[in-house]
């Protein structure tokens, strides 16, 4: 593993910690108080931080470290985290990721508004909540504090990187404190020493700061036979005159306060001398020996040679942290029996954590098995037919074989998917980030709820579900929500909601983002449409089509063109997103209450329920989630209507009939609809459609293979296959085929689906 | 007593005591069990709080079946680390070979 290895290990890290300092942060604002939540938040930050100093990650530490400053003071609650608070802390969240992808991918960051935040965050700590004129010069960030309220001085950019060597301690601070004594009791955990540290390290660190006397409490230790050997026992009483500050001795435990109880008192008089009850052991102030001791486990010292020793404990604590997490599960039993108190909550909570151990794996891996699944699935299907057609009786044993081959390679097959199935979660923790930057520039009060947040699907639709969502949020909070002034004129609360859900149906994943806001104007929408001659002045269109009418290329009803949306593109490129997934988008909205979006999309992207049909001697699939139902035409249901259409009448309404067949160029006349089958099917619209073609063969799982990767985009086919005899047969775009029956071409549209 | 007069057995340290040496010197110690121990640290170049953790429960384990438990030879940095983190082992030091 080489340096690069463990950066890239510590942004995916930061990745989680980001993800669980927003969503601890988000319970906050939502009424949490629970003491473990916001040192959940506190973690998330620190552990950024350390990690960020381990690679010299300047303005990533610098940031990090007055984010946790603040965040202290909610710890000790010194701070209440009210609604003003959580906004600036949320905001420095947004910020910490952006420093953190630059950081990973270069860029830059907007540093006024970094600037900014620093000085309200400071702002926060010190106990003021308008922003502080932070103009005042100072010596140094970290102030060494007796009572740990005073404010930290800061210097004319507003906040002080703080290096992570301590000579900074020695060299900067000023000389003026008296020398005071500490009564320190240190008691680490057993994790210290699983993740490399050592409490030797820290307590030749502390015996630096001034003069120590230290007591080792052995009463802990177990008989000789009993002990583990990786478990904590020792603990210390320390008594330390120093004239660092508090604070001095806290950086001393930066990187272990998670794995020991550590407590700093002031002590009255300075007990160096052993007059105490416990017999203190002086410690000698020349332990240039010891500074030779390399620190953390063989291997890391080699890779982190040239980083100083506690840049060294600290990357290593963070290149570890996923093993910790797996371990500490393991490791809880041990531990419980001695520190019960202390380590059960610990324990549990990182257990809570870690409930089920995982791998990373590399996507390209998975893929490949995905791949090859596929191929064994059809070369399953293959086998099945071959014995089929070659078995005359029937029920032989072979054919009972088969049959559990076809169970069994389901059954992989759907586990396979089910490693690539993700939750919604980072997607949907994107878009709180993305409704608090909207409301903040349009002025507006919103409230996103996110429900169903763990509903798994594939990770390639997670990842082409984030663009669309965002457009579509954008234009909820922009169009949607009215202004706070108007929402209260309306007799409504000023906070707007908008309620982002996600939920499992019928073997499809269904997305809602509703907002109470006004509903659509349908009058607006349609005069609209009507200036823009996507309709005629006169056309007579239900509620529902106008609806969807906002769905059309190059429409939008805002009156001025604003930053953030109202440029035309918009929902005409957000529809066409969902459908290369294999999605439908409907809209529906009541005027005064708000619209509902509701998404459908496939859980996966690689295998498809289809019906196997026949159309002019091709074989052709049918996605089986567009289907409505399936009906024999009979001759007086079928009515002309113009020179080349044909309605068909299903249960007292008419339906357009589609000659599929004739639509792809299979054959250059009409087939006759008695002769055929018609598929019932509901397209984008809303409208339903009667798809002919001749036969149905069956219904059957397909592997997807996409046509694009391996020959090129055809118009009106969503894809292809291979079937259980080896042929290829092609998988029916439904809704290019309906938009074609309409009268438009199939090229254009479908040149620009493939596009975007 | 009689006890001190059984064989004398040495364990010399290795010079890196941290972690992974833990478990192995516990194993070491055990196997040890119901002799004199003669503990050879001149080599010591660190050592750990786990592994001073499992010498000193070795010593009070000597101590409870009266066997003797000394460390014969100490390097510099195994007097420095006890001594730091307030582990007295003077009264553990051979006084006389």
């Amino acid at each position: 593993m080489d340096m690069n290895e463990i950066k890239e290990i510590f942004f995916q890290e930061c990745e989680e910690q980001l993800a669980e300092l927003e969503s601890g942060l988000l319970k906050l604002n939502d009424g949490d108080r629970d003491p473990e939540t916001v040192n959940a938040v506190f973690r998330a930050v620190h552990s950024i931080k350390g990690g960020a100093g381990a690679f010299g990650l300047d303005d990533l530490v610098s940031f990090a470290h007055v984010f946790e400053t603040t965040l202290d003071c909610v710890r000790s609650n010194r701070l209440e985290p009210n609604q003003d608070v959580l906004k600036v802390m949320l905001k420095s969240a947004d910020v910490l990721a952006d420093l953190t992808n630059a950081a990973r991918d270069g860029g830059s960051v907007d540093e006024a508004r970094s600037r900014q935040l620093i000085k309200e965050l400071e702002a926060l700590a010190n106990g003021e909540l308008p922003p502080a004129s932070a103009a005042e010069p100072a010596p140094k960030a970290v102030a060494p504090a007796p009572e740990p309220v005073a404010a930290p001085p800061v210097n004319e950019e507003g906040f002080q990187p703080v290096a992570f060597s301590f000579e900074d301690f020695e060299a900067n601070e000023p000389a003026l404190i008296e020398a005071t004594c500490y009564e320190i009791v240190f008691r680490p955990k057993s994790e210290l020493y699983a993740k490399g540290n050592d409490a030797t390290l820290l307590l030749r660190d502390l015996s630096r700061l001034g003069e120590m006397s230290i007591h080792c409490d052995m009463d802990g230790l177990p008989p000789l036979d009993r002990m583990n050997p990786e478990a904590a026992y020792f603990s210390w009483k320390i008594s330390l005159k120093t004239d660092k500050g508090e604070d001095a001795i806290r950086s001393v435990f930066e990187f272990a306060e998670w794995d020991c109880d550590l407590d700093i008192a002031l002590a009255d008089g300075c007990a160096v001398d052993a007059s105490e009850e416990l017999p203190m052991q002086p410690v000698p102030f020349d332990l240039s020996m010891l500074d030779e001791a390399p620190v953390g486990s063989v291997e890391e010292e080699e890779q982190i040679a040239t980083r100083d020793r506690d840049a060294a404990v600290s990357a290593a604590e963070t290149a570890s942290n996923v093993l910790q997490m797996a371990q500490s599960s393991t490791r809880a039993p041990a531990e419980a029996q001695k520190n019960a108190t202390a380590a059960a909550s610990a324990a549990a909570q990182q257990a809570a954590s870690a409930a089920t151990p995982t791998i990373r794996v590399d996507l390209d891996r998975v893929d490949r098995l995905i791949n090859l699944v596929g191929e064994l699935v059809i070369n399953q299907a293959m086998l099945s037919q071959s014995v089929i057609e070659n078995d005359t009786n029937g029920t032989s044993s072979i054919n009972m074989g088969l049959e559990e081959l076809q169970q069994l390679t389901r059954e992989i097959q759907d586990s396979v998917m089910a490693i690539r199935a993700q939750p919604v979660k980072p997607v949907f923790q994107r878009m709180s980030r993305i409704v608090r930057e909207i409301a903040d520039m349009t002025g507006k009060s919103v409230r996103l709820v996110t429900e169903g947040e763990n509903t798994e699907v594939d990770k390639t639709v997670i990842d082409k579900l984030a663009e669309p969502l965002t457009h579509m949020i954008r234009n909820a909070v922009d169009h949607g929500l009215e202004t706070p002034e108007k929402r209260l004129a309306a007799g409504k609360s000023a906070e707007g909601t908008v309620r982002l859900t996600a939920k499992h149906r019928s073997g499809r994943i269904v997305i809602e983002l509703a907002d109470d806001g006004a509903g659509i104007n349908r009058e607006k929408v349609r005069q609209k449409a009507i200036d823009n001659d996507l309709i005629a002045a006169d056309a007579n269109l239900s509620d529902e089509e106008i609806d969807n009418l906002i769905f059309h290329a190059g429409f939008s009803t805002a009156d001025k063109i604003s930053d953030i949306s109202g440029r035309g593109v918009g929902m005409d490129v957000v529809k066409r997103s969902i459908q290369a997934l294999g999605g439908r988008i409907n809209i529906s909205s009541k005027p005064g209450q708000g619209s509902v979006f509701t998404m459908s999309l496939p859980l996966t992207l690689a295998v498809l329920d289809g019906m196997v049909v026949t159309v002019a001697n091709q074989t052709l699939v049918v996605p089986l989630t567009a289907i409505v139902e399936t009906l024999q035409p009979e001759a007086s249901a079928i009515h002309s209507f113009g020179a080349t259409q044909r309605l068909i009448s299903i249960r007292n309404s008419f339906c357009p009939l589609v000659d599929v067949g004739r639509i792809l160029n299979f054959r250059a006349t009409q087939a006759n609809p008695v002769e055929g089958v018609a598929l019932l099917v509901e397209s984008e619209g809303g409208g339903q459609r009667a798809l002919m073609v001749d036969a149905i063969q069956g219904q059957r799982q397909v592997v997807i293979k996409s046509l694009e990767a391996n020959y090129t985009h055809v118009p009106g086919i969503a894809a292809a296959t291979i079937l259980g005899d080896g042929r290829v047969a092609l998988i029916l775009d439904v809704d290019a085929i309906v938009a074609a029956s309409r009268g438009q071409t199939l090229k254009p549209e479908m040149s620009l689906a493939a596009a975007g | 007593m009689a006890s001190k007069k059984t064989a004398q057995k040495t364990l010399r340290l290795a010079p890196v005591l941290d972690l992974n040496e833990a478990t192995a010197l516990h194993e070491k110690l055990l196997a040890l069990k119901g002799s004199a121990v003669a503990i050879d640290a001149s080599a010591v170049e660190r050592i750990g709080a786990l592994c001073v953790q499992v010498l000193i429960a070795g010593a009070k384990n000597s101590e409870e079946q009266q066997l003797s438990f000394t460390f014969a030879k100490v390097s510099d940095a195994f007097v420095k680390t006890t001594q730091l983190i307030g582990v007295d082992i003077d009264p553990l030091m051979a006084k006389e070979i």
